[in-house]
């Protein structure tokens, strides 16, 4: 058990090493196919671990394999080590399942460009990454592997580095996600100076012991974190800015893993949320509302990449809040259906702008459905799965943490209007973009611009793994259909057990279900009637469009409260402080300096006589001294 | 200072007051002569009274010395290099800066003035009595014993001063000859 | 001992040294100087050789006689330097000798 998962973490990284080490003196493909096939290994021991637990007892399933002491510091002490748990061995396999796909795919999407090693030793590095965020054994590799995914992140959001809006955007989605390592870093900080240690069963158990102003800052500070990671309100403007890295990265990191990593967080560390059951509120409550905001953004944007980054964000919302009321079993299942269908639709999203040789832009995207069969039905079917259609895989998972909404208490009721709207709006934009991309005659620009693959759609390298994805995004909800059989609850129950606050009554689970579907199917209604058929136009409000169009002005307020005052007091500081004291300080030195050495230079007569005089003054004055003191 | 009334006190008391005199009067004298010539002709006078100032001191060996090395080796040798140079009245007296003289005239003053100071505080009554000393004291035999235990090292530096002195004498008074070749 | 105690050559001592330093301060010809030089010195030894006296040591003269040979060693160095300056017809004055001026 323990040995596939070494495997699952260290293979990625070896792939990482051996791409950079080799440098030029392999061939761009060989880089390619060496991090594909290290990501495979990582899959392949995922599997072995996965086989391994599966033989095991559910109370025996939990083991920590330690390689040696990493840190020590008195009686402080990390060690370098990895948990093998229910919970870490479904992450892994999500994160090596759909990594290796997408590795694969990025090997035609990236073919042609200039620095593909560098490319792919990054993808390696990203999937070492978080897979050490997944498997660590304690907090501070949680916190290592949390920092080298958002490292991987802006070093891949920034990977055409000439472009300066992919610089700026990789800066952004940094900086954000540092402030979220700091809240995190703060909240370790408190567990430390209560417990001494780091580890998991440490940390949980004294946060049963914490006063609750302790449990809430290290509560709320994990929340921060999360929030930063997964692009939830108030930290995420940064996601959809990282849309200029290439479509591969979009895939896996910003869509099926690394963004998914605060809902890992919170469900890894529960425990303490749930002695902290303000803040855990608060992040359900957080998720509501990108649910709704993300929802409502996702109407109005016209660049393809842009639609699935705010259906990200907003499916990421329905994960919040499912472990913010406490049925952690169906956050992780809705991150692994998610992780099927979003990286789908960003691959197939993927292909049709390979196809038009990088063109983003919806509005002239119209009709290449006619072209490209089936990157067209690929895109439906995981629209259909995102929306939550019967038998797609999102109706499963999502209409779950509906029903477990309804079942919490006041709240809950809340957080389950905010559900059902984002099922509106689900459907609504998702099939805005499908029927605007997909349907309709080939616009000019599409005929002018499409070019075809050797007569395919694409490389069978990119078709091969939307091709599974696809099987995945239709069959891959059938594994939990609650309340009829819910494999994934018991397998992670032994770790993350589902409040029973959260346990919906069975008529909550049909209300939920009927609910949802009713208003998705209603939302493609909608979508068809506008953008179909067009026979409704779309409202004309300005003020709200304008509302819409400028994300709810989140990046104009984090501007005039962060970025300006920064901008203005570094400027005063120059101005008032480096340029007057210190370097004039420095000048003013040098003069001084010079001015002692122009007087002393005085001294030098030249004549001997003066030096003799100084010397039989200096011989009187110390007679005068001798005879004083003795 | 009062002292028994005979005739060997007396004796040695008129010839120390004619040796100090003529010693602070050629002291004074050497250092206002304009000519260099009559400087060096006054310092041999100075020498000489030294000389039997120190015989009244019983340092018959040192008294000796003085006259044959001081005297005369090193004055010859002064009113020789004065000779060859010649008589250049240009040579102002003395000028430069005021305060030069000033502080001259100051230092010198003070450091009179301390020495004496100094020693009358330190010595208290002590220099008043002198210790006996027997014939052997100041003779060539206890120098040369004395040079030759006590203070052998001494010896042996001041040799190798006289060394290096000589050396560097030869080696200014060539250097100064190739100047002059190339220069002519 | 006979005569005057040893304070009163003290005094003459003092008074060499003073008169010589006041002329080493004070006269611009190198050789005057030099001279100068040399009655300090004389004035040193005759204290030396006075307190030898007065405390029966021998050491004093021994010093003295240490002194003397230094003075003549520092004489022959002084003496070809001003036969140098003779030869290349530079002012035989100290104040005009002052390229090492700062």
């Amino acid at each position: 058990m323990t040995v596939g998962a070494w495997i699952c973490l260290l293979a990625p990284l070896a792939g990482a090493v051996a791409i950079t080490a080799a440098g030029t003196r392999i061939s761009r493909v060989t880089a390619a196919w060496i991090s594909t096939g290290s990501v495979a290994v990582a899959f392949a021991g995922a599997i072995v671990a996965f086989v391994d637990m599966l033989g095991k007892n559910p109370q025996n399933r939990s083991h920590i394999s330690s390689a040696w002491t990493w840190l020590q510091a008195g009686s402080f002490k990390v060690d370098l080590s990895v948990l093998v748990d229910p919970l870490s061995v479904f992450m892994m396999l999500v994160v090596s399942g759909v990594g290796m796909l997408i590795v694969l795919y990025s090997i035609g999407y990236m073919h042609g460009d200039e620095e593909e090693r560098r490319y792919f030793a990054y993808m390696s590095l990203f999937v070492f990454s978080m897979l050490m965020l997944v498997e660590g054994g304690n907090l501070l590799l949680l916190l290592a592997g949390w920092g080298l995914v958002g490292l991987s992140s802006y070093l891949l959001i920034g990977f055409w580095h000439e472009r300066p809006s992919a610089i700026r955007a990789a800066k952004k989605a940094f900086v954000m996600n540092a402030f979220g390592d700091a809240t995190m870093a703060l909240a370790f900080f408190v567990l430390i100076a209560h417990s001494n240690s780091l580890a998991f069963s440490t940390a949980f158990t004294t946060s049963g012991h914490l006063s609750s102003t302790a449990v809430n800052l290290v509560a709320l500070g994990l929340l921060g974190g999360a929030a930063a990671k997964s692009a939830q309100i108030p930290l995420h403007t940064w996601l959809p800015d990282a849309m200029e890295g290439p479509t591969p990265v979009s895939a896996l990191i910003h869509a099926a893993t690394m963004v998914t990593a605060g809902v890992y967080l919170i469900a890894r560390t529960h425990v303490i949320f749930e002695h902290a059951r303000t803040i855990q509120l608060l992040a359900g409550g957080l998720g509501a509302l990108t649910i709704v905001v993300a929802g409502l953004i996702a109407l109005v944007q016209t660049d393809i990449k842009r639609v699935i980054a705010y259906s990200t964000m907003s499916q990421i919302g329905y994960m919040f809040l499912a472990v913010g009321i406490g049925t952690y079993a169906n956050g992780m299942f809705h991150l692994m259906t998610h992780a099927f269908f979003k990286a789908l639709l960003f691959m197939a999203a993927g292909v049709v702008i390979h196809a038009l040789a990088g063109e983003q832009d919806i509005r002239n995207m119209r009709g290449i459905g006619a072209l490209m069969p089936r990157t067209k039905w690929a895109f439906l079917a995981g629209s259909l799965a995102l929306v939550g259609i019967p038998p797609f895989a999102g109706f499963f998972s999502k209409d779950s943490i509906i029903a477990a909404a309804m079942a919490d208490g006041w709240e809950g009721w809340v957080f389950w209007v905010c559900a059902l709207i984002g099922t509106f709006l689900t459907g609504l934009y998702t099939f805005r973009l499908y029927f605007l991309v997909f349907r309709g005659e080939p616009s000019p620009f599409v005929r002018e611009h499409h070019h075809s693959d050797h007569g395919t759609e694409g490389p069978w390298t990119m078709m091969l793994p939307v091709g599974i994805l696809t099987v995945l995004a239709v069959i891959g909800g059938w594994i939990q259909f609650a309340p009829f059989w819910t494999p994934i609850t018991r397998w992670l129950a032994p770790v993350a057990p589902t409040l029973p606050s959260a346990e919906p009554h069975r008529w909550m689970e049909l209300v939920a279900s009927i609910a949802a579907v009713l208003l998705g199917l209603a939302g493609i209604g909608v979508a068809w009637l506008v953008y179909e058929r067009r026979s409704l136009r779309v409202p004309r409000a300005r003020s709200v469009q304008r509302l819409f169009e400028h994300k709810f002005y989140f990046d104009e307020l984090y501007d005039s409260l962060f970025y300006k005052p920064a901008a203005a007091l570094s400027e005063w500081t120059r101005r008032g402080f480096e340029e007057p004291v210190v370097l004039a300080g420095g000048t003013e030195l040098g003069d001084d300096a010079q001015f002692i050495g122009r007087g002393v230079r005085r001294l030098q007569t030249g004549l001997i006589r003066t030096y003799a005089l100084a010397l039989a003054g200096g011989l009187a004055v110390l007679a005068v001294v001798f005879i004083a003191v003795k | 200072m009062i002292v028994a009334a005979d005739a060997g006190n007396i004796l040695t008391w008129i010839v120390w007051v004619g040796a100090a005199f003529a010693c602070l009067a050629s002291g004074v004298a050497v250092v206002t002569f304009r000519n260099p010539f009559y400087s060096a002709l006054a310092l041999i006078g100075n020498l000489g009274s030294l000389a039997v100032l120190y015989l009244l001191l019983s340092a018959e060996f040192v008294a000796a010395a003085q006259v044959l090395v001081y005297a005369g080796a090193v004055m010859v040798m002064f009113l020789f290099v004065i000779a060859y140079i010649g008589h250049r009245f240009e040579t102002p007296w003395a000028g430069g800066p005021t305060w030069q003289t000033v502080g001259a005239v100051a230092a010198a003053a003070a450091i009179f003035i301390e020495v004496v100071v100094a020693v009358g505080l330190k010595a208290g009554g002590r220099l008043s009595h002198s210790e006996k000393v027997d014939r052997a004291f100041g003779s060539p035999a206890e120098i040369g014993r004395l040079f030759l235990t006590d203070h052998l090292l001494a010896f042996e530096i001041t040799s190798i001063v006289l060394l290096v002195a000589a050396i560097g004498g030869v080696i200014l008074g060539s250097h100064s000859r190739a100047a002059e070749e190339v220069s002519a | 001992m006979l005569g005057p105690g040893v304070s009163w050559y003290l005094g003459i001592a003092a008074f060499l040294f003073g008169i010589g330093a006041l002329g080493v301060l004070l006269r611009r010809n190198p050789l005057i100087v030099l001279l100068s030089l040399e009655i300090m010195l004389n004035g040193s030894n005759l204290a030396l050789i006075a307190f030898s006296r007065q405390h029966g040591n021998g050491d004093g003269q021994i010093f003295a006689l240490a002194v003397m040979a230094v003075a003549a060693s520092e004489v022959v160095v002084g003496l070809g330097l001003i036969v140098s300056l003779n030869r290349k017809r530079l002012a035989l004055d100290v104040d005009k000798l002052s390229t090492l001026r700062g």
